[in-house]
C-alpha cells in the first residue's frame, strides 16, 4: 500500500499537555488509612466510609484478573496516589471566578464551556481530578426536579438516594477493580430524574486525568424514576503523559418501570506513543439495571484512546419487556490494546436486546470483541440480536471474538454474526479514480463502516466522533 | 505440581497401571512414559478452567472403572446390525481389544489396515513417528491418560497415489459396564492418497462405562480424507473423545460428526493447517434428550496462508439436556488470504433444555475472510403454520421441520446405507420426542 497512508495514523496526541494547578495530594499508597482520610477530606457520613472499607476488605481478598486478552505489567497498587484535588479556593459564584489556568486547558481541548453551555444548551459538569469545579444550568434542571450534581455533593445533599442505590447494580465486591474503585472513589457524577420527567437537555459530564501518577477512581451513579427519561452523555480526553495511569471507574444506571436511559461515552484517553510506552489504563465497570417494566438502557460508545481498554457496559434485563442497547465502535492503534463488548443478561419476559459492535485495529494494535448474551429459565420470549464486525488495517494487528451464548429457554430467539473485512486496495483504487485521495478514502470507509453507531449518539458527539475517528486513523493504511 | 490426586477414578486407573507388565517395543513404553508423567503433573478439569466450564466431568471422579480386561468373545450376529453395506474393510475392537475374527480386510494388499500390536517391525517404525505426535497431550490430561493406556491401535496407512474407494469401518464396541476403555486410531495418508473413514463407537448393552478415546490423522500433499464419527453410545456412558488432523499442502479433511448417545460426552477437534492451500470442512449433529450432556470442542488452526475451512454445527436439544458448543477459529500472523466460515445452529425443543455455545475468532492477518454465525431458536411458528395450511397435523409439521433441521449435516455423509440409518435413527427420535 500507499506510503501516503503509513503516515495517515501517527498523528500525535492533540491533547497532550499539563496544566499546572496546585495539586493536594494524598501519600502513595493504599490502606485502610487513606481510605479514612479521602473520607474524612470529602466530609462523608458513616455508612459511607463503612461501605468504603467493606470493599477494600472484600478487594484485600481477590487477585487481579487474568482472562482478558490484553497485557500489562504489573500494577503496583501501593505506587498510586488515591487522592488528589485541586486546591479549595473561595466559593465560586460565577465562571468568572474559575481558575483561569483551567478555563486556558479546556478551551485547549476546545471546550468552551459557558459557549458550550449557552449555545448547545447542554449542562456540563466538569470534573476536574476527580472534584467537581463548577456545575453550570442545576438551576435550569432542578425546575423540573432532576438532580445533577457531583457524587459527593449527592453524599452532602441527598444521603438518603445515595445510600437507596449506590452498589446495587455494581456491588462492592463485584470484581476486582470494582471493589478497588467502591473503595477509594473520589468523584463523579449523581444524576436523578423524577417520576415522570424527561429530562429537557443532554447531561454532560467532562473528564480529565491531570495530576501525573494519580489514578482517577470515578463513581458515576444515575437514576430514572418511573416514566423519566433521560440522555447522558460522557466524553474523556487525557494529557500526554509516560507514565501509566489507572483509570478505573464504576458507572451504575437504574431504570424503574417505563424509564428510559441513553449513556454516550466518546473516550479518548492518552493511548502511548507509537512504541507503547504510557497511556491510560482504563479498566472500567459499567452496568445498568432495567429493573421495571418497559424500561430501556441504552449504551452507545466510541473508544478511540487509551492504552488498554477493558470494559463490558451491560445490561441486565429484569423488568418484563425491557430493552437493552449496545453500540460500540472501538479503534485500536499502535501498541492499543482493547477488550471490550457487553453482557446481556435476560431475566424478565419477553426482553430484548441489540448488539452492534465495530472493532478496527491498526497497527500493531489488537482489539477484542467479548460478549456474553445469557437468557435465564425466566426469560420468556426473549430476543437478541448480535452482530459484531472486525476490520483489520494492516498485517500486524489482531481481532478477535468472543461471544458467549448461554440460553436456557427455548421461546428464545438469539442471533449472533460476526464478519471481518479489511480495506482493500481495490477500494482505494475506486476512490482514488475518482480523485478522493487514500486518506480521506479510509475515513469514508471507516466512518461508513461504523455508521450504524454514529447515528446512535447524539449530534454533536457524532460529529466529534467521526472526526475522532479519521485523525486516529490517520496514516494507518500504507 | 502434584495436585488433584485425590481423585478416585484416577487413583484408581493408575493403580492398574501398575499391574501391567506387557511386552511392547521401546518406543511405546517411551511414550506411555511421558503421558504417565503428564497424567502425573495435569490435574483434573473442573468448571473453574475456562475450557471446561459447562462441561462438570466431577461425577467421573467417583467412578472406579478399570481399564477392561477379560476379552468378550462375540459371534457375529450380535454386531451385525451395526455394519456398514458398503464397507468391505473393517477392524472391531471389543471394549478396546482387537477382534480379528469380526474384522474383514479387503484391500490389505494396496494399503496398511490392521492393529498395531500384530504389525511388523517396518510397519510399526511408521505409526511410531506418527502416534502421539499430532494430538497434544501436554495439556489435556484425557488425551495423556488414553496414551498413558495405549496398547493396540487401529492403524491405517494409505500409500501414496492410493485411492481406496470402500469406506474403512472402524467399529468400537462396549461390552462391559463399569470399565474404561481407550481406543485409539492413527490414519496416515500419503500423498494423493482418498479414502474415507468411519469410526463409530456403539453399545452392546445400556450401562455406565467410560470411553476415552484419541483419533489422530496426518494427510501428507493432495490427500483426501472423508471422515465420518459416529458416536451413539450407550446414554449411561461417559464418553471423551479426541480427534486430531494435520493437514498438509493441497490435502482435504472432511469430516461429519454425529453425537447421539453417552450421559456426558465430550468430543475435541483440532485442526492444524501445516502448509498453505489446505482445506477442511468439518460438519456437526448433536441430537441429545433426557438427561444427556453433550460438549463439542473444535479448534481450527490456520497457521499457514490460502487456506480454507468451513463449518457448520447443528444442536437438537430436548427435555433437559444441555449442548455445549465452542469453536475456536485462530488466524495467525502472516496466514494471509485465509477463508474461514462457522456456523452455530441450535435448536431448543423443550423448556429446560440449555444451550452455551460460543464461536470465537481470533484474527491476527488482515487479508483474510472470516465469519461466523450462531442462532439459538425453537421451530418457527410460520413454518409449522405453512406445513398445517398444506393439510399436516401439527406433530407431524414439528417432526418434518425437525429432523430436516437435522438432515441437513446428515446430507453430508458420504456413505449412502449409513446415512440411512442414522436418518431413521433423527426421525425415530424426533417422533418419540413428540408423540408424548
Amino acid at each position: 500500500m500507499s506510503a501516503v497512508l503509513q503516515n495517515l495514523v501517527n498523528q500525535p496526541y492533540k491533547h497532550g499537555f499539563v496544566t499546572d494547578i496546585e495539586s493536594e495530594i494524598a501519600p502513595k499508597g493504599l490502606n485502610e488509612e487513606t481510605i479514612r482520610l479521602i473520607s474524612a477530606k470529602k466530609n462523608e457520613p458513616e455508612w459511607l466510609l463503612e461501605f468504603r472499607l467493606k470493599a477494600y476488605r472484600q478487594w484485600l481478598a481477590m487477585t487481579e484478573p487474568h482472562w482478558q486478552n490484553v497485557k500489562y505489567p504489573k500494577i503496583d497498587f501501593q505506587e498510586i496516589s488515591y487522592y488528589a484535588a485541586p486546591k479549595p479556593k473561595k466559593k465560586l459564584a460565577s465562571m468568572d471566578e474559575v481558575d483561569p489556568e483551567l478555563l486556558r486547558t479546556f478551551e485547549k481541548l476546545g471546550v468552551p464551556m459557558h459557549e458550550r453551555a449557552a449555545l448547545a444548551g447542554v449542562a456540563v459538569d466538569v470534573i476536574f481530578d476527580s472534584v467537581s469545579v463548577t456545575t453550570t444550568y442545576k438551576e435550569k434542571l432542578a425546575e423540573v426536579g432532576i438532580i445533577f450534581c457531583s457524587i459527593s455533593e449527592a453524599v452532602q445533599h441527598h444521603p438518603e438516594l445515595v445510600k437507596q442505590y449506590l452498589g446495587t447494580v455494581v456491588p462492592v465486591g463485584d470484581n476486582f477493580f470494582a471493589a478497588l474503585n467502591s473503595a477509594v472513589f473520589t468523584d463523579g457524577s449523581f444524576c436523578y430524574i423524577p417520576k415522570g420527567v424527561k429530562c429537557p437537555m443532554d447531561l454532560s459530564t467532562y473528564f480529565r486525568i491531570n495530576t501525573q501518577e494519580s489514578g482517577q477512581f470515578e463513581r458515576t451513579l444515575i437514576i430514572a424514576e418511573e416514566g423519566a427519561s433521560v440522555s447522558y452523555l460522557e466524553g474523556c480526553t487525557a494529557p500526554q503523559f509516560d507514565t501509566n495511569q489507572l483509570h478505573a471507574a464504576v458507572v451504575e444506571l437504574v431504570a424503574l418501570d417505563d424509564a428510559d436511559i441513553k449513556y454516550s461515552t466518546v473516550q479518548n484517553w492518552y493511548a502511548g506513543d507509537e512504541n507503547g510506552v504510557g497511556g491510560i489504563y482504563n479498566f472500567v465497570t459499567k452496568r445498568g439495571l432495567a429493573k421495571g417494566v418497559n424500561s430501556r438502557i441504552s449504551w452507545t460508545q466510541v473508544e478511540t484512546g487509551s492504552a488498554i481498554t477493558w470494559k463490558y457496559p451491560s445490561c441486565i434485563l429484569r423488568g418484563d419487556n425491557s430493552v437493552g442497547e449496545f453500540y460500540s465502535v472501538a479503534v485500536t492503534n499502535h501498541h492499543q490494546q482493547a477488550d471490550t463488548g457487553t453482557k446481556m443478561i435476560h431475566i424478565g419476559k419477553n426482553t430484548r436486546s441489540t448488539i452492534i459492535s465495530k472493532g478496527i485495529s491498526a497497527g500493531k494494535s489488537n482489539s477484542s470483541y467479548r460478549g456474553l448474551v445469557r437468557i435465564t429459565p425466566t426469560a420468556e420470549n426473549a430476543r437478541n440480536f448480535s452482530q459484531c464486525d472486525s476490520m483489520l488495517v494492516g498485517d500486524q494487528c489482531g481481532a478477535h471474538t468472543f461471544p458467549y451464548i448461554q440460553v436456557k429457554n427455548n421461546s428464545a430467539k438469539v442471533e449472533h454474526e460476526a464478519s471481518t473485512s479489511k480495506i482493500g486496495e481495490d477500494q482505494l483504487f475506486y476512490f482514488a479514480q475518482r480523485g478522493i485521495d487514500s486518506e480521506e478514502a479510509v475515513s469514508m470507509i471507516v466512518n461508513g463502516f461504523c455508521k450504524e453507531v454514529f447515528q446512535q449518539l447524539p449530534m454533536e458527539f457524532a460529529v466529534e466522533a467521526t472526526k475522532l475517528l479519521s485523525f486516529k486513523l490517520e496514516n494507518s493504511v500504507g | 505440581m502434584k495436585t488433584a490426586m485425590s481423585n478416585h477414578y484416577l487413583e484408581c486407573l493408575l493403580e492398574s497401571l501398575n499391574d501391567k507388565t506387557e511386552e511392547t517395543s521401546d518406543w511405546l513404553k517411551q511414550l506411555r512414559a511421558q503421558a504417565i508423567d503428564r497424567v502425573s503433573q495435569l490435574r483434573f478439569p473442573t468448571t473453574k478452567d475456562e475450557e471446561w466450564r459447562f462441561t462438570d466431568v466431577s461425577p467421573l471422579e467417583q467412578l472406579p472403572f478399570k481399564p477392561a480386561q477379560t476379552i468378550t468373545t462375540l459371534k457375529q450376529e450380535a454386531i451385525q446390525q451395526f455394519f456398514v453395506s458398503e464397507s468391505t474393510n473393517r477392524l472391531v475392537f471389543i471394549d478396546g481389544f482387537y477382534a480379528p475374527e469380526l474384522s474383514s480386510l479387503n484391500d490389505s494388499n494396496s494399503c496398511l489396515i490392521g492393529n498395531l500390536s500384530s504389525m511388523v517391525t517396518n510397519q510399526s517404525s511408521l505409526a511410531a513417528s506418527h502416534l502421539g505426535r499430532h494430538v497434544h497431550f501436554q495439556d489435556n490430561i484425557f488425551a495423556a491418560l488414553n496414551t498413558a493406556f495405549l496398547q493396540d491401535a487401529a492403524v491405517i496407512v494409505i500409500p501414496r497415489n492410493v485411492t481406496v474407494t470402500d469406506p474403512i469401518h472402524l467399529l468400537f464396541v462396549a461390552t462391559q459396564e463399569k470399565v474404561t476403555h481407550s481406543p485409539r486410531c492413527l490414519i496416515i495418508g500419503e500423498s494423493n492418497s482418498q479414502a474415507t473413514i468411519i469410526e463409530d463407537y456403539v453399545p452392546l448393552q445400556q450401562h455406565a462405562y467410560i470411553t476415552n478415546s484419541v483419533t489422530e490423522f496426518s494427510l501428507a500433499e493432495n490427500a483426501q480424507v472423508n471422515h465420518v464419527r459416529v458416536q451413539r453410545e450407550s446414554n449411561m456412558a461417559f464418553h471423551l473423545s479426541h480427534c486430531t488432523a494435520s493437514l498438509e499442502r493441497h490435502s482435504r479433511f472432511h469430516s461429519v460428526d454425529i453425537n447421539f448417545g453417552g450421559l456426558i460426552s465430550r468430543f475435541n477437534l483440532d485442526i492444524q493447517f501445516k502448509a498453505e492451500e489446505a482445506e477442511c470442512a468439518i460438519d456437526g449433529l448433536t441430537m441429545i434428550t433426557g438427561k444427556q450432556l453433550a460438549d463439542t470442542h473444535t479448534s481450527i488452526d490456520h497457521a499457514k496462508a490460502h487456506c480454507t475451512s468451513h463449518q457448520q454445527h447443528k444442536c437438537i436439544v430436548d427435555d433437559n439436556a444441555h449442548a455445549v458448543f465452542n469453536g475456536k477459529i485462530m488466524v495467525r500472523p502472516h496466514a494471509q488470504r485465509t477463508d474461514s466460515s462457522q456456523s452455530s445452529r441450535n435448536l431448543l425443543l423443550s423448556g429446560a433444555a440449555q444451550i452455551d455455545t460460543k464461536p470465537q475468532l481470533e484474527i491476527f492477518a488482515d487479508d483474510v475472510k472470516c465469519a461466523h454465525g450462531a442462532t439459538v431458536g425453537q421451530l418457527d411458528n410460520e413454518e409449522i403454520f405453512y406445513l398445517k395450511s398444506r393439510g399436516l397435523p401439527d406433530l407431524a409439521a414439528r417432526n418434518l421441520l425437525t429432523y430436516a433441521f437435522g438432515a441437513e449435516i446428515l446430507d453430508r455423509i458420504p456413505v449412502a446405507s449409513l446415512k440411512r440409518t442414522l436418518e431413521q435413527t433423527v426421525l425415530n427420535q424426533t417422533q418419540n420426542l413428540l408423540t408424548i
